[in-house]
This record gives C-alpha cells, structure tokens and sequence, in this order.
C-alpha cells in the first residue's frame, strides 16, 4: 500500500467495500456488502441491534484480526488497494484509518503522553508540543486541557475523554477516520459537542460513524447506509443514500 | 424455602409469614458469617500456634558447664602472680602480717580489719581510689574492698526449731556489739531493723514475746563461708554465755558456694553462712526443695590495705596501682616515679583464705574481658598443650591478636562452656524452681537464659556444637538458590505468559498442549520437580552446572550438586506459578487498552512495551512475590538434588556446594539432642522473619510503581 495521501486511483471514494463478507468461526455476521464511502463526509451505518454495523466498521481498518475467530472475505479498497490483500500490513492501515471507540478509552498516562505516543511510535519528526496543541485544539479540548496536560487522561470527564481520544487519532493525521458509537456513553450535552466537533473535522476528514440513534444519523451525517439483519442473524446493507 | 401449601399461587408472603420468612433468610446468613468467622479464627489459631510453638523453642534456660569455670580461671591466675611475686610473704597469721607491715617503711599488705583495729598505731590506713574504708564506705560498697555478709535460714526451719528462731533472734540484737571485736564492719541500722523485721514476720514473734520461745535445747547447725563463720561462732558463745541456755552450735565452714549447695539441695544445716547475697538461680533451687530462704544482711566485710605508719609517700592508691604493686611492679618508683627507688615488700594472707580470694575478684576482677591482653596470653599458654600453641602462633601469633579475639580463644580453648542442658521459654518461666534445682546439682553449672537466636546463629556455620551452631551458610545459600530460582523462572514465565495471552492464539497443537500443561504442571508435587532436578541439572548437565565446562568449581567434590543446579530446579517449580500468575495479570489489562494502541497503528509488540505490560507487572510482581517465596521455603526438591548436609565455608559461586535455610533446619529437627530443636526453632524465625522482610521489600517497590501509574 502506498501512503500518497488523499489522491488515491479509485478516485471519487475514500473507502470502498465490494462484496464484503465476515464470519466469526461459523457465525455468518454481515453478507455482501458494497459500500462506497465518500471523502471529507460523513457517512453514517445504522441499523438494529447485531446487525453487523460494527463488524463492518471495524473490518476498514482491520480491527477485526485481533479477533482470532473472526474472518473477512471480499475487498476493501483504501487508495486503490484491497486493505485485505496479503502483502498489506495491518499496523499501516491502521495508522492511515484511525479509530474512535465506542467507550472513551484513554491510556493511563498524562493527557499529553496520550496524544504524543501514537505520534512518537509512528516516527513523527517535529515539534511535539506543537502536534499536540494543534490536535487538542483540532479536537475542541485545548481550552479545557492546556493548564493540566501532564495530568492523567482519567481525570477527564466521559465527553472530554472521548475528545482526548479523537485527538490522539487526529495526531497521527489518518485520512479516515472510524468512530464506533462515539457517544453511546456520554450525555446529551457531551453528544452535542462531539457531533459539532465531527462537523468540524469532516472539513480535513472522511468520517465513517457507527451510530443506532437515528437522530444523529439525521443531524450529522451525509450519507447513511441502512443495515438490517436476516431471521439467521447475518447483517446485510439494506440501504445507501445521500442526506437524512 | 419450603413452599407455603396455603398460600395462592401468585402472591408473596405477608404479616406472620413475612416475618418469618425474613427472619429464616436472615439465620441463613447468620450462619454462613459464623462458618466464615469460625475458618478465619481457626486459621488464626493455627497460626499463633505455631508461632507460640516456635518462640517456645527459640527462648529459655540453658546450663552451661565449664571445663574450669572462667572465674576461677582468672582468679587462680591472679592468686599465684601474687603469691609468686618477688619478696611477698604470705602468711595465715594476720597479726604476724600485720606486725611486719608496721616495721618496714617499703612493705604493703592486707588483712582482715581486725588486725588493723589492734595494731592502728604502727599501720596507716590507705585510701583505695580515693575512698577510705569506713562504716558507710564498706555499707554502700563505695571502698573496693568490701562486700556484705549474710546469715540464711529458711521459713520452716525457723517454725521448727525454735532454738534455730531464738539464736537467731539474739545475733541480730547483738552482733552489732561484737562485730568490731571479730574484725568486720557492723551494718546500718536500718539494715538491722529490715533484718529484726524480717525475723518478725517470719516467726510472729516480736521482742516482747520471744520469750516464748525459751527454754530452748538442742543443736543449731551453720554451714557455708569460712568468712562469716567466726561472726556466727561468736554470736554462739556469747548466746550460750549470756542466755545460759543450752544450745551446741557446729559449724562446718566450706565456703559459701558449697554451702548455699548444701544448704538448699542436701538440706543440709540451719543456718547458711554466707559471704555474698544469693541470686534469683539460688533462691529458686531453694524454694524447690521445699527451702524458702529468708536472709539476714548482719555485717559488712572490708579488707583494709595498709602500710608502715613509718611510710612517708603513701597514703592513697588506685585500683591500677595496686595490680602493679602486688604483681609485676619491683620498686616502688616503678609504680610512680615519685615513690622511692626501693624494692616493694608484700604482707599478703596465703592462698587458702578467703581474704586472699576476696582482694583478688576486687581488684584484678573475675572476668577475662578485665585481663590484660599479655595476662589473657599467659592464662592461654599455661593451659593449652605446647603443640596446640604453635598452631595458634602459626595462624596469628598471639601478640598480634585482639583482646576480644584472646577472650573468645580462652572461653574455647580452655573454659570451655559446655551445654549440659536445656529449656524451653514456658519451662523456663513455669518450672523455674524445679529447674534451679537441678542445675544447682550439677557442679559448676551455671544457669543463664539464653536467646537460640542471636548474632552469633546469624553470622556462624553449622557446627557440632549447638552452642556455636549458626545458620549463616544457609543464609546465603537460600539467597543465592533464590535469585538463581527468579532469574531463571521470571524473564522465561513472564515471555511465556505474554506469548500465550497475547500471540497464542490457542488453536494449534502446540499451543493447546502447552496450555493444558503449565495448568497442570503447577500441581505437581514438588518431590517430582527434585527428581527432574537430579536427572537433568544434577545428572546430565553436570559439566555445566558443576562448573567444569567455565574452569569453575571442583566437579569431584560438587558432582552438579551445586547452587546453580538447585536454583535451576526451584526456577523450573516455580515457572507454572510464575507464567499463572503472570498471564492473569495480562489477562486483566483491559481489551480497550490493546485496542485504543492498535487503532492508532501500533504494532503488536509496542502495544505490549508500552501497554500491556505496565498495566500488568503490579500483578506479575505479585505472582513473582509468591513464587519466590515458595521457592525459598521449598525444601524436598532441594534434599533431593542434594544439599550438603554439613558445610561450614559461605557458598561463592553458584558451583558452590550448597545448604538452605530449610533444609537446615530440617536436618536440625532430626538431630536427637534438645539443643538442636532449639535452634531449628531460632531457624524458623530466622527464616519467617527473612522471607517477610524480601516479601515487604516487593510489595513496597510493587506499590510505588503501582502509584506512578496514571
């Protein structure tokens, strides 16, 4: 895979799937999907309870194999090349779509440290202080933060947490990136920050976002794709559209 | 719950039946927190159990008998330096002595103070560092030269033979009259009273109904110090005089130490004759036999050291000036300069008297720490064979050595204090009297409590000798066993843990068998480990772990039992617990940790370093805490690749022959002799205390780390 920015050969689409199957042993979890995602919008997965929407979430950037059992067959094509071929290594898919978690997960470490880590171990050359301003204030926490970075990231607040989270994911700047029900755990006003943090960065990112609130599907994104599971339980995409 | 038959389907107990209902469930609880509280007490029972049993074992009496008693070691010595000094004139005569002094300006010399009252004008009195001997002087003990002197008796002899209360009524009423006439010092007042008090008590009588006692016949027996013996002999006579009642009185005089023997175990005597108080061991051995002292303090004895009233330059010595005076010193100026150039001349009593013996402890002491060194040489080299002197010589002449090192040299070559007996700390604090009584049996015996565990098990080897026995080489033979046991077991258990948490992937062979095996490996028992530890690291690796292949060691004496193969066994035992431990404690790292490192495109391995690892070794340290501390307690697999059952040299390298405190302590408890349990017992405490401070020393370090953390 090559790392020339944004400009990939399959033009128009940021990410795009092809007959995307995934399996967890047995289990037939999510069946043909083809899913084009657009740059610089946010594209919203909704759907029911088990229907896959995480899964697929979580197969762009091959969070899916640090789950023994579970297994991807179709193609992922990220820059004009299947993220699922085997010459592909998972850490750089990884670094270039980023991944926010459905539970603020900080490491326990300064709130500085957390957003300089992902840099540090990526090979960032430069001013770090200036890459962690610059991605607080990306990630709307610098005002809040800048007294206390070298406090730990747990002494944040839920919604400030979630915030530190997306900032460290802006740090190592990915092109992508995937938000896994960002605010299933914080309240409503921490959710509104978050979602006008998202409309924020959409102006630099491709946003992919898990969401079972519709509500939010409505306020923030830009395209929705509508899953739904069949009587045995596989997820399929039922709907892709533009809008609300 | 048994179902309510009366009760509607659908609806929940209410009024009586509530109460009782709430009322069953509350028992139910009650009786589970009292099982629960019962195991926590049994548990605890136990324990102060075994800790009371080993404190039991670890404290309590001993008897120690000397080949000679140090005391008279040194007393002996000083006695014949004196006796043999040039120009000294030894004498049992006092008033011949004293006669003598009084004619020549240059003689010194000493005797009982009677002599000096008779011949006061021909003698001058000295003053011994600066105190001068007199009524209050000789009462405090503030002039050297004194001591109190005591009459015993006991409380049932006293209700028995009332010949025994009314003599005794009389001396303490009147021997303040005589004392002066028989040489000694009379007490206080007070001390009198105390001991007219005391004789009170003892018989109900006062002075006005004493004579109840009379008439009185019969014999009154006195035993003990030759010293006091005169004290009493007179108090006899002028009893039968005065009194005109027919009392005998016999008195055997065989000193004060044969006598306090024959006075408490043969029963032997009414009155014990003594020259100095008894102690607690004494009064103690007493009592057992059914002899409950009750003493008499009636006079003081203080030795007077006088010169020619002819003298002209002394009038005061000190304690120093009269070791020279009376042993190596010729002339007087060899003392003091200024004292004339002319030779001393000594009036001493001789060797038998109690006087003699009696200036000797004073002035040169009773121990050898109080000994020159050149004195300690020449007590070593008059009682030890000429060949076993050029031994010493040749390993550090004796010129060289240390004061304390020719004290520690004359207690083993020569005292030679041997154990004749043992006690535990209840025994001891139980069954004291019985105890006293029968040490006081043994001749020179000398009772003392004693700590199994002190410095001298910490820093000694194994000996024969229980008294010199040590567990230091086991020490650091368990130190030693143990780091090779954490070196081993935790880079290989904690890699292993990591491997099997976060990169097995538990589907192939290879990591089902490993898996199913470490679970299982941690309950085999540890005998197995031992044989495992013979056949490889013993038997097969010999070359390696005996040293032969690095130049190391000495393969004919080590065979592989050495350090490295007994740690390397402990290592492997403690492996499973460690990698069990290990991989709960990765275990327990929270999967969002790995996935947040993941998502932003770390590796595997930095996830690990940087993640999973940290979170993790406060609960890795804690596995490493217990499994190191089994390995220091393990002592089956040890025997088994086989310690050394007896090394006296500090293990150096880990192809050193080895013991462990364990198994010390195990071979102790097999030894028949008491002693030997004694010091198994100090053993344990060694080791629990050991294990303890390297367990506090873990956790403080685990906490710290675990504080740093965020």
């Amino acid at each position: 895979m090559t790392s020339n920015g944004s400009n990939g050969t399959n033009g128009a689409f940021a990410i795009e799937a092809k007959g995307l199957n995934i399996f967890y042993g047995d289990f037939h979890a999510v069946r043909d999907v083809d899913l084009k995602v657009q740059p610089r919008k946010i594209t919203a997965l909704i759907g029911p309870s088990g229907c896959g929407k995480s899964t697929v979430l979580r197969s762009f950037n091959r969070m899916n194999d640090l789950i023994t059992i579970a297994r991807t067959d179709g193609v992922v094509n990220f820059h004009g090349k299947n993220l699922y071929d085997a010459d592909v290594d998972p850490v750089e898919v990884r670094r270039r779509i980023g991944m926010v978690f459905q539970k603020p997960n900080p490491f326990p470490k300064s709130i500085y440290d957390n957003i300089a880590w992902g840099a540090k171990i990526n090979g960032y050359k430069g001013n770090m202080d200036d890459l962690v301003e610059d991605a607080l204030r990306s990630a709307a926490l610098w005002d809040e933060v800048k007294d206390k970075l070298n406090n730990s990231g747990y002494s944040l607040s839920g919604g400030q947490q979630q915030r530190l989270c997306i900032a460290r994911t802006i740090a190592v700047k990915p092109d992508i990136i995937l938000m896994d029900e960002p605010c299933s755990a914080l309240d409503p006003i921490a959710t509104l920050r978050i979602e006008e943090l998202m409309r924020e960065l959409v102006q630099q990112y491709t946003i992919i976002i898990v969401t079972h609130n519709m509500q939010q599907a409505a306020r923030v994104s830009d395209y929705t794709a509508f899953f739904t599971v069949t009587p045995d339980r596989t997820g399929y995409l039922e709907e892709f559209g533009e809008g609300h | 719950m048994a179902v309510n038959n009366k009760r509607p389907n659908g609806s929940f107990p209410e009024g009586d039946e509530f109460d009782r209902f709430v009322r069953r469930r509350q028992r139910v609880g009650k009786t589970w927190h009292g099982l629960f509280f019962a195991a926590t007490l049994v548990g605890i029972i136990a324990l102060a159990a075994l800790l009371i049993d080993v404190v039991d074992d670890t404290f309590g009496y001993v008897a120690i008998q000397s080949n000679i008693p140090e005391t008279t070691l040194v007393m002996e010595y000083n006695k014949v330096r004196m006796l043999n000094a040039p120009r000294t004139l030894a004498s049992e005569d006092d008033q011949l002595l004293a006669q003598n002094i009084g004619a020549r300006p240059t003689a010194i010399g000493f005797f009982g103070y009677r002599f000096y009252q008779k011949n006061a004008e021909s003698l001058t009195l000295l003053s011994v560092d600066g105190v001068q001997p007199d009524e209050q002087t000789v009462e405090s003990g503030e002039y050297l030269l004194a001591r109190p002197l005591f009459v015993y008796t006991s409380d049932a002899i006293i209700a028995e033979k009332n010949q025994v209360a009314a003599f005794l009524f009389y001396y303490l009423n009147n021997v303040n009259q005589q004392i002066r006439d028989i040489g000694y010092f009379p007490v206080s007042e007070d001390t009198l009273t105390q001991a007219q008090d005391a004789w009170a008590e003892a018989t109900g009588l006062t002075a006005s109904t004493v004579e109840n006692l009379y008439p009185v016949t019969g014999d009154v027996q006195a035993v003990g110090s030759s010293t006091v013996a005169p004290i009493t002999q007179q108090m006899a006579d002028e009893f039968a005089r005065t009194e005109g009642q027919n009392v005998t009185l016999t008195v055997n005089s065989i000193g004060t130490d044969a006598g306090i023997r024959a006075f408490c175990l043969d029963r032997e005597g009414d009155i014990l004759d003594a020259s100095r108080a008894m102690g607690a061991v004494d009064t103690d051995a007493c009592a057992a036999k059914g002899r409950q002292p009750l003493e008499f303090h009636i006079a003081n004895d203080g030795i007077p050291v006088v010169v020619s009233a002819e003298n002209d330059f002394l009038t005061a010595v000190t304690t120093d000036q009269l070791k020279q005076i009376f042993t190596t010193a010729d002339n007087w100026s060899d003392v003091d300069p200024s004292w004339p150039d002319r030779p001393i001349l000594h009036f001493i009593p001789s060797g038998d008297s109690g006087t003699l013996d009696f200036f000797v402890a004073n002035v040169f002491g009773t121990t050898l720490e109080e000994q020159d060194p050149a004195d300690l040489i020449a007590m070593l080299s008059a009682n030890i064979s000429s060949g076993r002197l050029r031994a010493l010589e040749a390993d550090i002449p004796l010129a060289n050595r240390t004061p304390e090192d020719l004290v520690a040299l004359i207690r083993a070559e020569v005292v030679k204090p041997q154990g004749v007996g043992s006690w535990t700390l209840f025994e001891s604090i139980f069954k004291r009297q019985e105890i006293a009584a029968e040490v006081a049996a043994i001749p020179g015996a000398e009772l003392k409590f004693y700590s199994w565990l002190n410095w001298n098990f910490l820093t000694s080897p194994q000996s024969t000798d229980p008294y010199k026995a040590g567990i230091n080489v086991a020490i650091w033979g368990s130190l030693w066993i143990t780091i090779i046991a954490f070196l081993f077991a935790v880079p290989i258990g904690v890699g292993a843990a990591i491997y099997l948490q976060e990169y097995s992937t538990g589907k192939s062979r290879f990591d089902q068998i490993v898996e199913t095996n470490i679970n299982n490996l941690a309950g085999v028992p540890s005998i197995i480990y031992g044989m495992l530890g013979l056949a490889v690291f013993v038997r097969i690796l010999a070359p390696i772990t005996s040293g032969a292949i690095f130049g190391y060691g000495d393969p004919s004496t080590t065979n592989g039992r050495t350090i490295l193969s007994g740690g390397l066994t402990l290592g492997v035992l403690i492996l499973p617990l460690v990698i069990i431990n290990a991989r709960e404690a990765i275990r327990a790292v929270p999967q969002a940790l790995r996935e947040a490192s993941f998502g932003l495109g770390a590796t595997r391995w930095q996830t690990i370093w940087n993640h999973v690892l940290p979170n993790a070794v406060p609960g890795i340290l804690t596995g490493v805490i217990l499994a190191v501390s089994r390995a220091f307690g393990e002592t089956a697999p040890l025997i088994v690749v086989g310690v050394a059952t007896f090394i006296v040299v500090q293990p150096d390298s880990p192809f050193s022959k080895f013991t462990s405190m364990t198994a010390q302590i195990y071979q102790w408890t097999s030894r028949p002799q008491a002693e030997f349990r004694h010091l198994a017992a100090a053993g344990i405490i060694a080791l629990l205390v050991l294990l303890l401070a390297l367990n506090a020393t873990a956790i403080i370090l685990r906490n710290r780390y675990a504080r740093r953390e965020y």
